[in-house]
């Protein structure tokens, strides 16, 4: 009897390793899943971004060029990926608004309108237009969210502050998880007769019952509220995150944190290992299959050197888009980085091209020419990506 | 020490219990990489705010860049320690061992001060909450002795801890029992406290000094075949981690090589087919609260695995809350409600389980979590006995 020996391991926190490991787990598969640190779901607007080409992200993604990664997931797993997350989310108490025939519009920071496809509860009544009129209620002392910045691109918009005792992101959403505090809140804000439409707040209403959080506040004032995403530290992401883990759990998934992965055990075609250097000693866990879904370069799948781009726990070949004096445009706020282009090349079983190891299976931000910031499919790439990339493993373990 | 590596993504701050309660806290990321910048060895430390930080190690198991704002942080306390005069309650607490030692020799009249007015009024004087009741003091009932072991099993040097030696000795001798009956001989070697405490309460020499006797007597039993093993997670993590970083013990890596967590350890007996345990039913429900130090050591969660091969023992996994207490951080008066604060956000999460009891590797966190909720607390050691049916032979009345 082996207890610490699974059928496959995920190596990868984020939305595309968690919901493929939950994928796997659901089916009966012992699935662990190790990490080296937190995602960059967490930093992000917790919002699924399926593709912003298009209002309809599912014409969106046909009209992606053809190595897109999008293209090796069926339409209809793209769906089912989607539609599972949805379903999740609602499980572990943070709902997602949102079909996959239609994109939302979620307005940011600054004042300007974000694409997305799925978006939490607490965005929902976001304007869809420039029309509606908003209140803004910030927070005194919060830091990187000025009202301005929005009133300065709306009209009919105005603002007010609350001093909620603490300024930092954090402490001010713990106290929205204290009933005292949320009372005396929605005291003060029925007291400030609002006219305009709906009222809006950085998101940072809760993070444990954010969804309960807001719909409390909006029947108490009678008008809808809505959250608008902040710069990190993002509450939204961390909801997301966290259901995302604990989902995965539920599943009956094993979670190691701490878990850098330095080194692989390989027999031939398999990789049989992956090792970790813990305090004392390393320490390995073996597997029949491997997910790799460590992200981009700011995920810490890729290291960029001076003289090439490298994939940090296989060693696989790196799509490298062109000389390095390619990779950046000057304009910096670009989209067309050649930098976005790089990644893992993989064929429709999502197996990574140009290597003979047969149990690797790739999904998420680490694949190559998702050009992610430009077609506007992170999350959503990566719930679909996990998909197919875990179907293909099980097929081959099975 | 590698702050430079700090991108300022604030996933350190999402995870900061202290922050999340505390705005007096400036959180992980100024404390550590952000303030880092400005520390100079030609100026006398003025950051007292450093000494908010509990040392869950939250920040390090988050970060996706390798960065150690706890680390950076416990060198700017023993700094800051060094260069001003020690309040009472870090004197004490630095020296726990030696002040358990005597509470435990005068047991029955040291317990009594301890849970009388007059004692609870001495202790707020000198800055030590009473918030929940202090640890009874046992007699001493572990002892050094040597064994002649059998040669053809395994041996293993177990360092119990202080929790366990002075406060519940009767969970140290389940533990010897429980390796006995898995053919483990065991052997207590001469040993001291960890020194985490000290270190914790800013006296890096006096933790160096308990570290270089323990270093010195379990580096005999590495030398005689002899596995070490510890139960108590932070004792683990001061041996493993802290020997070999901030306090530079010589051979501290010989000793990490050697030194397993209790069910790590277990673990690998079952796995190497060493034994094969017959666990019997257990009807309960149990919360497991991962103490943060098990999170920080890397190894996964070797008891939560054990216990899953329980039948009928349901088992939820919490490592999402720091119990708050970090040893001796929470006794002090000025982190009292902070202390608190987190501790009730763990309490809450238990409580939405329904479990029964709640299981925690480390004894601090379940003097925490039992001493807020009323709930009753248990070593995993001694569920996973319960499951073999091993019982104390000499049962002492509690």
């Amino acid at each position: 009897m082996s207890v610490t020996e699974y059928d496959v391991i995920i190596i990868g926190a984020g939305v595309a390793g968690l919901t493929a490991g939950a994928f796997l787990a659901g089916r009966g598969f012992k699935v662990a899943l190790v990490t080296s640190g937190e995602p960059t779901a967490c930093l992000s607007t917790g919002c699924i971004d399926v593709c912003s080409r298009d209002h309809n992200p599912l014409i969106g993604i046909k009209e992606l060029p053809l190595a897109h990664p999008f293209h090796l997931v069926p339409e209809k797993m793209i769906r089912e990926s989607l539609d599972n997350f949805q379903t999740a989310m609602m499980d572990m108490g943070i709902p997602y608004t949102g079909a996959p025939e239609e994109n939302r519009l979620v307005l940011s920071a600054l004042g300007t309108f974000k694409t997305s496809c799925l978006v939490p509860s607490t965005m929902e009544a976001a304007p869809q237009n420039t029309k509606d009129s908003i209140h803004i209620i910030s927070f005194a002392g919060l830091k990187d969210f000025y009202p301005s910045y929005i009133i300065s691109r709306r009209k009919n918009t105005k603002f007010s502050i609350y001093d909620a005792g603490v300024s930092s992101t954090m402490g001010i959403a713990s106290h929205f998880e204290e009933k005292e505090f949320l009372e005396s809140f929605i005291v003060w804000l029925k007291g400030q007769n609002i006219d305009e439409d709906k009222i809006a707040f950085p998101a940072v209403l809760g993070l444990e019952s954010a969804a309960e959080i807001v719909k409390t506040i909006a029947n108490r004032v009678g008008k809808p509220v809505f959250e608008i995403p902040t710069i990190p530290p993002s509450m939204p992401g961390r909801r997301l995150f966290n259901a995302l883990k604990d989902y995965f759990r539920k599943k009956s998934g094993d979670i190691y944190w701490a878990w850098p992965v330095v080194g692989i055990e390989k027999a031939g075609r398999l990789i049989e290992a992956v090792v970790t250097q813990s305090e004392g000693r390393p320490n390995s866990l073996n597997a029949r299959a491997f997910i790799l879904a460590t992200g981009s370069f700011v995920g810490g799948g890729l290291t960029a050197t001076r003289e090439a781009i490298i994939e940090n726990v296989f060693n696989l070949p790196v799509h490298v888009p062109g000389p390095r004096d390619t990779w950046f445009e000057n304009d910096y706020f670009s989209f067309n980085h050649g930098i976005g282009r790089a990644g893992i090349i993989v064929d429709s079983s999502l197996r990574p091209a140009g290597t003979p190891m047969e149990n690797i299976f790739v999904c998420g931000g680490i694949l190559a020419d998702t050009e992610i910031l430009k077609n506007g499919c992170g999350h959503g790439l990566a719930l679909a990506t996990a998909h197919a990339a875990a179907q293909s493993c099980m097929e081959y373990i099975r | 020490m590698i702050f430079e590596h700090c991108i300022r993504c604030t996933v350190c701050v999402e995870n900061c219990p202290v922050l999340r309660v505390n705005p007096d806290f400036p959180g992980p990321k100024q404390a550590g990489p952000d303030a880092q910048r400005f520390r100079s060895d030609r100026e006398k430390a003025e950051d007292e705010w450093v000494l908010l930080c509990s040392q869950c190690k939250r920040c390090e198991m988050a970060c996706p860049c390798g960065v150690e704002p706890a680390q950076i942080i416990l060198k700017a306390q023993q700094r800051y320690g060094l260069e001003h005069p020690r309040t009472p309650a870090h004197l004490l607490f630095a020296n726990n061992y030696y002040l358990s030692a005597l509470g435990s020799l005068t047991a029955p009249l040291a317990n009594r001060i301890a849970a009388t007015k007059v004692g609870k009024k001495i202790f707020s004087a000198m800055g030590i909450a009473t918030y929940i009741p202090f640890p009874k003091f046992r007699f001493r009932k572990l002892s050094w002795k040597k064994r002649t072991p059998n040669r053809r099993s395994r041996k293993v040097a177990f360092f119990y801890g202080c929790f366990i030696n002075f406060y519940r000795p009767d969970i140290g001798r389940k533990i010897i029992q429980l390796l006995k009956s898995f053919n483990v001989d065991v052997v207590l070697p001469p040993q001291w406290c960890c020194g985490l405490p000290a270190l914790g309460n800013g006296n890096l020499e006096l933790a160096r000094s308990f570290a270089l006797k323990n270093t010195a007597s379990l580096s005999n039993y590495i030398d005689a075949g002899y596995d070490i093993l510890y139960s108590c997670t932070s004792c683990g993590l001061c041996l493993l981690h802290d020997y070999q970083g901030i306090m530079d013990i010589p051979k501290a890596k010989k000793i990490a090589e050697n030194t397993y967590d209790l069910h790590e350890y277990i673990l690998r007996l079952v796995d190497d087919n060493y034994i094969k345990p017959q666990f019997q039913e257990v009807r309960r429900k149990l919360a497991y609260h991962i103490p943060c130090h098990l999170r920080a050591l890397g190894i996964g969660y070797p008891a939560a695995k054990l216990m899953s091969l329980i039948p009928g023992l349901e088992c939820e996994i919490l490592d999402d809350t720091c119990c708050g207490l970090s040893g001796s951080y929470g006794f002090k008066k000025s982190n009292e409600s902070t202390s608190i604060q987190i501790g009730n956000r763990a309490v809450a999460r238990i409580k939405k389980t329904g479990a029964g009891a709640i299981v925690a590797d480390c004894g601090s966190c379940r003097m925490q979590l039992g001493g807020l909720s009323g709930i009753a607390t248990l070593d995993p050691a001694e569920v996973i006995s319960e499951a073999l049916g091993i019982t104390l032979v000499k049962k002492r009345k509690s």
